[in-house]
């Protein structure tokens, strides 16, 4: 039972650092040069990383939406983890850990939201280039936190 | 004590004498819709008092151009409109040169007006200064601010789960409320029998009280952050 425990609360937490690390890291799209999104642009001028804004025709309704369901996504899940841990001990035996699956399958909704938009609106027509590191976590996180999820929706309170 | 004052007022005194630079003050950008009229203000500091024959001149250079065309010039107390280049009939004087307002207004503002305008106000004695410039940005439509959207979504979506978390518990606590006063006085004149249990049951339904206060203010809170955020 201790274990089951354990490893939920690892579970969770991994899915908080893939959540902050897509979301910060600036890493959805990378060239030889470039490493971008979804906040500003990586350019390597003359050996030298410069810090740089996006370039104007990004349409911006749809940069904003990815920035904000991305943000509100890591809100969601570690929201979930301070309400898990208040349900280990509130909770009476035998119940469901609702509350903190809710929070999950919002934070679920909210990176896939993101990773969709992104995929669908961003780099469509580019040639050069590759989906960076941010994109993939982002992608990873949405199996990870839909897992967190169903596991807390199914899992019932036992005495430990 | 006397003297050290009596020195620094002839320093300032000889300081204040002499012809220092004017400065002129205009915006650094504007932005304007297509068709809307754009107010241009250009306004100066000087240590010298506004002498009858301030002048303001206005300068604009198209984007991607090299020279500047005039457009503008306030001399010998009479404002000179351009009435053959890029702003004819188009160009307005609004200042008030006695006020050190040298501000000119162009009407129906179009994507050709993009550029560079130079404002240059001389207040003899004070003439040597650099003049300034404002850059005229001209949109089809606003473009949003950076981040407005996304601070929105973020702040409804939490508003509106704060709000929903306070009417969940508000419906528990009126709810266990209605039924602890029906029991209450259903089972009052059976005798003290039951009161145990119905104070057990009213303690832990009562706990939600304290949680319906905390959460309906960070409710209103969080409506409120959310409301002025758009």
């Amino acid at each position: 039972m201790l274990v089951l425990l354990a490893a939920i609360f690892v579970l969770h937490l991994t899915c908080i650092a893939l959540l902050l690390a897509a979301t910060i890291h600036n890493a959805w799209w990378v060239t030889g040069t470039v490493s971008t999104d979804i906040w500003a642009r990586w350019t390597l001028i003359n050996g030298q990383w410069n810090y740089t804004e996006l370039p104007d025709f990004y349409p911006k309704e749809y940069l904003q939406a990815v920035q904000a369901s991305s943000v509100l996504a890591c809100i969601f899940c570690i929201l979930g983890l301070f309400v898990f841990v208040a349900q280990l001990y509130t909770l009476p035996k035998g119940k469901r850990f609702l509350f903190s699956g809710v929070f999950q399958l919002l934070a679920w909704l909210c990176i896939m939201i993101a990773a969709s938009i992104y995929t669908d609106i961003f780099h469509k027509d580019e040639r050069f280039g590759s989906y960076g590191a941010s994109f993939i976590l982002a992608w990873i996180s949405v199996c990870l936190t839909f897992i967190s999820c169903v596991t807390y929706f199914v899992l019932r309170k036992k005495t430990v | 004590m006397l003297s050290v004052l009596a020195l620094t007022s002839v320093v300032l005194l000889g300081i204040a004498s002499q012809t220092t630079a004017i400065v002129v003050y205009t915006s650094w950008e504007r932005h304007a819709l297509v068709g809307s009229d754009v107010r241009l203000s250009c306004s100066f500091f000087s240590w010298q008092w506004t002498s009858p024959d301030v002048t303001f001149s206005w300068h604009y250079r198209p984007d991607g151009a090299r020279d500047s065309v005039a457009i503008f010039h306030y001399g010998g107390g009479a404002p000179y409109v351009d009435n053959k280049g890029p702003f004819r009939d188009r160009l307005e004087f609004v200042g008030n040169p006695s006020r050190r307002d040298g501000s000119i207004l162009i009407k129906n503002v179009d994507f050709g007006d993009n550029g560079t305008f130079t404002c240059d106000a001389k207040n003899p004695p004070d003439i040597a200064g650099r003049p300034s410039s404002v850059r005229l940005l001209v949109f089809e439509k606003v473009p949003v601010q950076a981040g407005v959207i996304t601070g929105a979504i973020i702040g409804v979506v939490l508003g509106l789960l704060i709000l929903v978390v306070a009417i969940y518990y508000l419906m528990r606590f009126l709810v266990a409320r209605r039924v602890f006063s029906l029991s209450m006085s259903k089972h009052g004149k059976k005798g003290k029998g039951k009161e145990g249990s119905q104070q057990k049951q009213a303690k832990t339904e009562s706990s939600p009280g304290v949680h319906l206060l905390l959460t309906t203010c960070l409710a209103f809170h969080s409506l409120l952050f959310s409301s002025s955020l758009l």
